[in-house]
């Protein structure tokens, strides 16, 4: 009747990073057939109101690896429980819970990958597609002592977006940070990349 | 993309889009159970837009804590996926219903004569049900709230 023989999986940790979250354990060697995990949570609604429902994972209930993409079932900026269990045929190992629930606010940020090009005159830059959580914030200018700077929100990466229209012969350098607006949180800012209208893309 | 709503004083933002396209995903299985079409829990005339502003968020907060703490948690599926969208909008509502928490300690989420009035006659409607058609009927109006917020 399944009662729990095999060893639960230990060490569970979340990474999360640009709002992608990875739950990971320690996988459990058992010899002999495949191992599987099955992975459960509950937001803190659940944990508030309905403490005895546990939500299976929408992509790891079960898995065979010792990591679990939990991206999809974080959809509120609020605390998540964790668990995860051992099974294999009809046997199953006790559930073993992340020591402290795991917020999406806490992800780490990291600035945007971008590319800066130029389209004849055109400044042109096309930024890392991070999901639709993200916007981003950038600042662009033309290299010279006592520049202005100025600044553009950026909706969506993937897609190029027009600048600015370049003089001829002069630098610009373009930076940008991300921003999730559901969590109240941006990146730092990426390393400034600049162009030449006649030269090719010089780092800083 | 976060909307305002301004409620009275009271100012919070909601990403509203978000929580209408994860509802959209069971709002035509869970309208589908609903047996009673010849009448509804949230009525026009006890809208937010109907109330005056300084009512509104009282209005919202208890309308939120019905949902929380008689619809979402009682309403009932064997269906995962469905289980995983109302956990969803719950922790979307818990969200918002900490915000009006933080209005109600600055003293912005007033509750005058109107709101509760308005609140008793929704209760009204809801307790006339028997329990879980009730909780089927008042999930099925989700969208009826949605928009009554995307009008503050």
């Amino acid at each position: 009747n399944g009662v729990a023989v095999l060893p639960a999986p230990q060490n569970l940790s979340v990474h999360s990073t640009n709002m992608k979250h990875l739950l990971t354990w320690s996988p459990v060697i058992l010899p002999g057939e495949m191992t599987f995990y099955s992975v459960e949570y509950q937001g803190e609604y659940e944990s508030l109101y309905t403490s005895h429902v546990w939500i299976p994972s929408s992509s790891c209930s079960p898995t065979n690896g010792s990591e679990c993409d939990i991206t999809d079932d974080i959809t509120a900026t609020v605390p998540y429980n964790l668990r995860v269990r051992t099974t294999r045929d009809s046997q199953t190992s006790a559930w073993s819970t992340l020591e402290h629930p795991f917020n999406r606010n806490s992800t780490v940020l990291m600035p945007p990958r971008m590319e800066v090009t130029k389209d004849g005159f055109h400044l042109v830059l096309e930024l890392e597609d991070l999901g639709p959580q993200f916007e981003f914030l950038v600042v662009y200018w033309r290299r010279e002592p006592g520049a202005k700077e100025h600044a553009k929100v950026v909706r969506r990466g993937g897609i190029p977006v027009h600048l600015e229209t370049m003089d001829a012969g002069a630098a610009y350098c373009v930076k940008a940070q991300a921003l999730v607006k559901t969590i109240g949180r941006h990146s730092a800012f990426s390393q400034a990349k600049c162009v030449e209208v006649q030269g090719e893309s010089l780092p800083l | 993309e976060l909307r305002t709503l301004r409620l009275g004083s009271c100012v919070i933002t909601a990403n509203l889009q978000a929580i209408r396209n994860v509802f959209s995903e069971i709002r035509d299985s869970v309208q589908a159970r609903d047996e009673n079409i010849d009448m509804r829990i949230l009525r026009n005339t006890g809208s937010l837009q109907d109330t005056k502003p300084s009512d509104r968020c009282c209005l919202l907060r208890h309308l939120l804590r019905l949902y929380l703490d008689r619809v979402f948690k009682n309403y009932q599926t064997s269906d995962h996926h469905t289980l995983r969208i109302i956990s969803n909008l719950a922790n979307s509502f818990l969200t918002i219903k900490k915000d009006l928490g933080i209005c109600h300690d600055h003293m912005t989420c007033h509750c005058g004569k109107e709101a509760t009035e308005k609140y008793r006659q929704i209760l009204h409607h809801f307790e006339e049900l028997e329990p879980q058609a009730a909780v089927v009927k008042a999930l099925g109006e989700l969208n009826i709230l949605l928009r009554w917020m995307e009008e503050m």
